[in-house]
């Protein structure tokens, strides 16, 4: 016996040992989202009680619903501004963290708390600082800059907010991940630049971003799936995807199709695109590495 | 390298650390600088949210306003007994700890097996598990829904629990820390006649510590901040978790004045466990995150 894997040699004992694995992941996950492509083939009616095959008809709808063509557009140019700004914050802090020798510890808490923070209270605090006729911020905004800073009418404006609020959230993910890489940079190198006196923003640039190159593609599929899906709750309590659909992500719009306007055939045509989002993700970073494969749910 | 021909910005900051070599250099105030700021402005929606929880309606409608409140805690007394926050709380606590506690032991014995035994399908079994990662809830929903109302299970603890107690994260971890383990423990162990079971609790629960409590807290703040799901899978308010009471407290207010400082209250309570989580268990849940404090 001198594997690890022959130790014990019941097969039926480990098929029972998967069996709560294997029923959770059957039921909840393969079932249901297996089902939504059966669905998304399906026009549904009276909360789905009546079904009736449609071929490819609701992703034609979709793809030639002007709402629905917006809601995709602005999901994607949100999602690039979160990836880039989240990523340059978390690049910056992470960096500083890198290179400070004293106090690190305590800063280092106070950089990534933020990993803990609900979504649900990152726009519910922000709804009110930022609120247009209550919050401090737009006050000091309004009379610093003495611009008109209304979000609740302003659709641009709206779309920043919830940009500000996503990013806010995310920023201590990134910085965990990176301070992680720069961890990895071995002593001998440090060394070998700081005696060619390269300067510090230089040497970021030049020789720890290149080396750091597997966990940014990772945060980069990470953050991108984090903007498509996880930023509802901000969207719910801050905007509802308002003003005028400025805010209609593409994960509202697929909450609103299902369980406001019981389109279930036309929501489970959405969710099959953002299936295949989060498919040609996770297939991008495992071309380029599979280090992180795990840290997904 | 030629950094001395260079004039933008950079290169100010470069030659600042540049003339000072060695340990000196690292002594430079522009970290502590850096980071303050960046603390202040990630700290700072916080920091106002709890000053406002201590204000009463007035107060907070005068904006500019930044002193601590007349009203103490008592919106927090408020929140918590008038308008159902504790009942909330409750059951996001009751939810998160059913999650952790299911999820591990669910992907404890999963691991056990994919480690320790040789059957078939062993490798397509792993596969099949690690492959849930492209399912995220948005993607199964609708389904979802219909199958937890098929199973009666709407409003229940089951429907908020039941399909997050499997995780490809969990059972990957633990499989590679089990890999890690010597594997003349597991000799001992069969020659001592000690089944799989008790191998599992007395030897690996021990010895993987560190990575349990790191996937324990990850779970916990991730079960407790959920949204999407419990909005949809309860709609009885009592037993709704916390992240979606917050979308409950926006209404509450009198004569139009929304009671902000109420509801910061509700968002600073929400807001805690996982916070308290985090810093308690930094260590463990940052090395399982893969950064060595």
């Amino acid at each position: 016996m001198s594997t690890r894997d022959t130790a014990y040699r019941s097969s039926l004992g480990a098929y029972l040992l998967l069996l709560p694995t294997l029923v959770v992941v059957g039921l909840f996950l393969y079932y249901p989202t297996l089902d939504t492509l059966r669905l998304s083939l399906y026009k549904t009616f009276l909360f789905g009680q009546n079904q009736e095959f449609v071929g490819l008809e609701n992703f034609v709808t979709l793809a030639t619903s002007d709402t629905y063509l917006t809601s995709v557009v602005l999901t994607v140019v949100f999602a690039a501004v979160v990836v880039v700004v989240t990523m340059a914050v978390g690049l910056g802090v992470s960096y500083l963290l890198y290179v400070v020798t004293s106090g690190k510890a305590a800063y280092m808490v106070a950089a990534i708390w933020p990993y803990a923070l609900p979504t649900a209270i990152a726009g519910t605090v922000l709804l009110f600082l930022a609120h247009p006729s209550v919050g401090i911020y737009t006050y000091y905004l309004e009379s610093w800059f003495g611009v008109e800073f209304d979000w609740f009418t302003d659709g641009w404006q709206a779309f920043l907010v919830i940009t500000v609020a996503a990013v806010w959230k995310q920023v201590g993910f990134n910085v965990i991940f990176m301070l992680a890489a720069l961890n990895n940079v071995p002593k001998s190198l440090n060394e070998a630049i700081r005696l060619d006196g390269i300067g510090t923003f230089r040497r970021l640039f030049r020789v720890y971003v290149p080396l750091m190159s597997p966990t940014l593609v990772f945060l980069l599929v990470m953050n991108t799936i984090y903007a498509f899906f996880g930023t509802f709750a901000l969207i719910d309590l801050m905007t509802q995807g308002g003003p005028s659909n400025s805010t209609n992500f593409m994960i509202y719009q697929l909450f609103r199709d299902a369980f406001q306007f019981d389109n279930l055939g036309l929501a489970s045509a959405q969710s099959i695109i953002l299936f295949v989002v989060v498919g040609a993700l996770t297939y991008v970073q495992l071309r380029i590495s599979d280090q992180y494969t795990h840290y997904g749910a | 390298m030629a950094v001395d021909t260079d004039t933008d910005g950079g290169t100010v900051l470069g030659d600042l650390s540049s003339r000072v070599v060695g340990a000196v250099e690292e002594r430079s105030l522009l970290p502590h600088v850096g980071l303050t700021l960046a603390i202040l402005v990630m700290a700072s929606p916080l920091l106002l949210a709890f000053v406002m929880s201590t204000q009463t309606v007035p107060e907070v409608y005068d904006i500019t306003n930044l002193a601590v409140g007349s009203d103490g805690l008592s919106n927090y007394v408020e929140v918590l007994t008038t308008y159902g926050m504790t009942q909330y709380m409750i059951n996001s606590l009751v939810m998160s700890i059913v999650v952790t506690v299911g999820k591990l032991a669910v992907s404890l014995l999963a691991a056990l097996a994919l480690v320790y035994y040789d059957f078939r399908f062993k490798n397509a079994i792993f596969f099949l598990i690690l492959f849930t990662l492209m399912f995220p809830v948005p993607v199964r929903i609708v389904p979802l829904y219909e199958l937890v109302a098929a199973l009666g299970w709407s409003n229940t603890l089951l429907a908020l629990t039941g399909p997050y107690l499997a995780s490809a994260t969990a059972v990957f971890l633990l499989r590679q820390h089990f890999m890690s383990i010597p594997v003349s423990l597991v000799e001992s162990a069969r020659l001592d006649d000690i089944g799989p079971i008790t191998f599992l609790y007395r030897v690996l629960v021990p010895m993987s510590k560190g990575m349990l409590t790191g996937l324990g807290v990850i779970t916990f703040i991730y079960s407790w901040n959920q949204y999407l799901w419990p909005l949809i899978a309860i709609s009885d308010q009592n037993k709704q978790v916390v992240q979606v009471g917050m979308k409950y407290l926006q209404s509450v207010g009198n004569a139009g004045q929304t009671d902000w400082g109420l509801i910061m209250a509700g968002a600073v309570l929400a807001l805690l466990p996982p916070l308290l989580a985090l810093v308690a268990f930094r260590g463990p849940l940052l090395e399982t995150l893969g950064l060595q404090s």
